[in-house]
């Protein structure tokens, strides 16, 4: 083999949560222009779908990059414990003075799982429905580590 | 450069168990894909391959030959096999998601010779997957 490669794993979660599009920069007839029924003052909700993917070493002793118990328990404190069945507006501190598109949910939920200790996070996917989705990988470039 | 991708799927079975830990420690480790009998899967494998088109064909490779090498190489090797027991490239890892990935990358890697091997993601369930790509290589 040539070149080095990058193992990732990439594990998809649910949550379901309301929000609504509104910039406080905007005056409402802006907001409306802009965001059309999403502006709508009480808010509407989806079923989020969020996709990440983790690269590091894959441990000889247990086959795996991470284990799925330690990633599960991370991703659902830090997101899904955090969004689930939440109004994104009121109920997730960041929020209140950022408009939560599913561009800054993305970049949210990477800042959050960023931190995770055992792995690399690699990319972000979040699908806002079945026909919209966002990826995030960070601004910086990667600390991809190498497998052979 | 344009990004082709081809998908297969096949089933299989497999075990996780590491004769080097105790019984306890497999247990703790691996749950219950440590049941010594076994379980098994429906995989899904997206295999991607990047390249210019040929000016005269318009394809970066013949799918049938894809297909084909896909066939051969991770079809008739993994389809309906017990993993652990049945595909030597396995011996001695525990078949995790990610190290099947590595053994599908390494099969395929020499094979593909119009295009290069850009990718490849294996589907264990519709929410677990594993990919191998090139360091540094940018998502497609």
């Amino acid at each position: 083999m040539s070149d080095a490669i990058t193992i990732a794993l990439g594990r998809r979660y649910r949550f379901a949560a309301s929000h609504r599009l509104h910039s406080e920069k905007l005056s409402d007839p802006e907001n409306y222009r802009v965001y059309g029924k999403c502006n709508n003052p009480y808010g509407h909700g989806h079923n989020y779908v969020v996709e990440i993917s983790v690269s590091g070493k894959v441990d000889p002793e247990t086959g795996m990059i991470v284990n799925l118990t330690d990633l599960d328990g991370y991703v659902e404190r830090e997101v899904i414990e955090a969004f689930d069945h939440k109004s994104l507006n009121e109920e997730v501190e960041v929020f209140r003075d950022r408009v939560p598109t599913t561009e800054n949910l993305c970049i949210e939920i990477f800042r959050r799982l960023k931190k995770f200790p055992l792995a690399s996070l690699e990319r972000v996917r979040v699908e806002e429905t079945s026909n919209n989705a966002f990826e995030y990988a960070g601004e910086e470039i990667q600390d991809r580590r190498g497998v052979q | 450069m344009v990004y082709l991708t081809r998908k297969i799927e096949f089933s299989a079975s497999h075990v996780y168990h590491n004769p080097a830990l105790s019984a306890e420690e497999n247990k703790r480790i691996f749950g219950k894909c440590n049941n010594p009998h076994g379980h098994g899967h429906n995989y899904t494998l997206e295999v991607t391959v990047a390249g210019e088109p040929d000016p005269v064909t318009g394809m970066v490779l013949d799918l049938k030959e894809l297909k084909e090498i896909l066939e051969r190489e991770i079809t008739q090797r993994m389809d309906h096999r017990f993993l652990n027991y049945e595909v030597p490239e396995l011996k001695g890892q525990i078949p995790t998601c990610e190290n099947i990935a590595r053994v599908i990358w390494n099969l395929l890697e020499p094979r593909i010779t119009q295009g290069r091997l850009h990718k490849v993601r294996l589907y264990e369930t519709p929410d677990l997957f594993a990919e191998c790509y090139r360091n540094g290589a940018t998502h497609a």
